[in-house]
């Protein structure tokens, strides 16, 4: 788990990482690594590299035809982000149902 | 993704003694986590979790006026500054409180990785920890 999510907050962390995963969320169709490259002008090893890392985090899944490899986003993973974000929230509930009974506590002594 | 988070909660005491629980020191560590806090603008307080593996907070108090504290959030050793703030209203016989926790959006990227790693165990360990802490001492009495 703790993994996991280390592996999809490195994937995010990166500027063009998520514009890669976004130009896949929004793409029609699975995008080939030559695709990706000339919409990025970048190289193709520079694309490999961030697909690996986005593929790594489950954030994106590959499929062969051919001699190409297609590449499409697959957005589940980040629920797992979200929801850890949202951690903070289940936190000062907590908190706040203790501050309840601490009170309750100190009025019945 | 909540950048702020707003929490509500009526409680059936005074105004003031909930101030005093969330202001005096001694009454922040019976309940939530063991402080050494002043309710005095400029005053650098820090939590600690009586858990291990749980990191510690640290801040400054950005406004201590009756019935309104706020003061600055930031886990030990992670850069994102974040801002808590707690708002009481006189219900009569209750009292509203209104808990504010801003700048979550300032956990990203590397920052959230080294916030995340910093837990270890998770919070839920530090909160479960602390209920335990106090069924033991409310037994104890």
């Amino acid at each position: 788990m703790q993994d996991n999510i280390t592996k999809l907050f490195k994937a995010i962390a990166d500027p063009t990482r998520r514009d890669i995963f976004h130009a896949l969320v929004i793409a029609t169709s699975a995008l080939s690594i030559t695709q990706i490259s000339n919409q990025f002008l970048m190289t193709r090893q520079g694309v490999t590299k961030h697909i690996k890392i986005l593929n790594d985090a489950g954030l994106v899944q590959m499929k062969e035809d051919g001699r190409n490899r297609f590449c499409f986003a697959d957005p589940k993973p980040l629920k797992e982000v979200n929801k850890w974000m949202q951690f903070y929230a289940q936190f000062w509930d907590d908190s706040l149902d203790n501050l309840d009974n601490y009170l309750k506590t100190k009025k019945d002594a | 993704m909540n950048k702020t988070i707003t929490k509500e909660k009526v409680f059936n005491h005074s105004i003031d003694q909930i101030w005093n629980a969330i202001t005096n020191a001694e009454e922040i560590s019976a309940w939530f986590l063991k402080a050494d806090f002043k309710a005095e603008v400029g005053y650098k307080y820090v939590f600690n979790s009586s858990e291990k593996n749980c990191s510690a907070i640290i801040g400054e108090v950005l406004e201590a006026n009756p019935y309104t504290l706020t003061y600055t959030w930031i886990v030990k050793d992670t850069p994102a500054i974040t801002k808590v703030t707690w708002k009481l209203e006189n219900l009569g016989n209750a009292t509203k409180l209104y808990l504010e926790h801003s700048g979550i959006e300032n956990y990203v990227g590397d920052t959230a990785i080294a916030m995340f790693e910093s837990f270890n165990g998770g919070w839920d360990n530090c909160i479960n920890g602390l209920s335990t802490y106090l069924k033991e001492e409310v037994n104890a009495r």
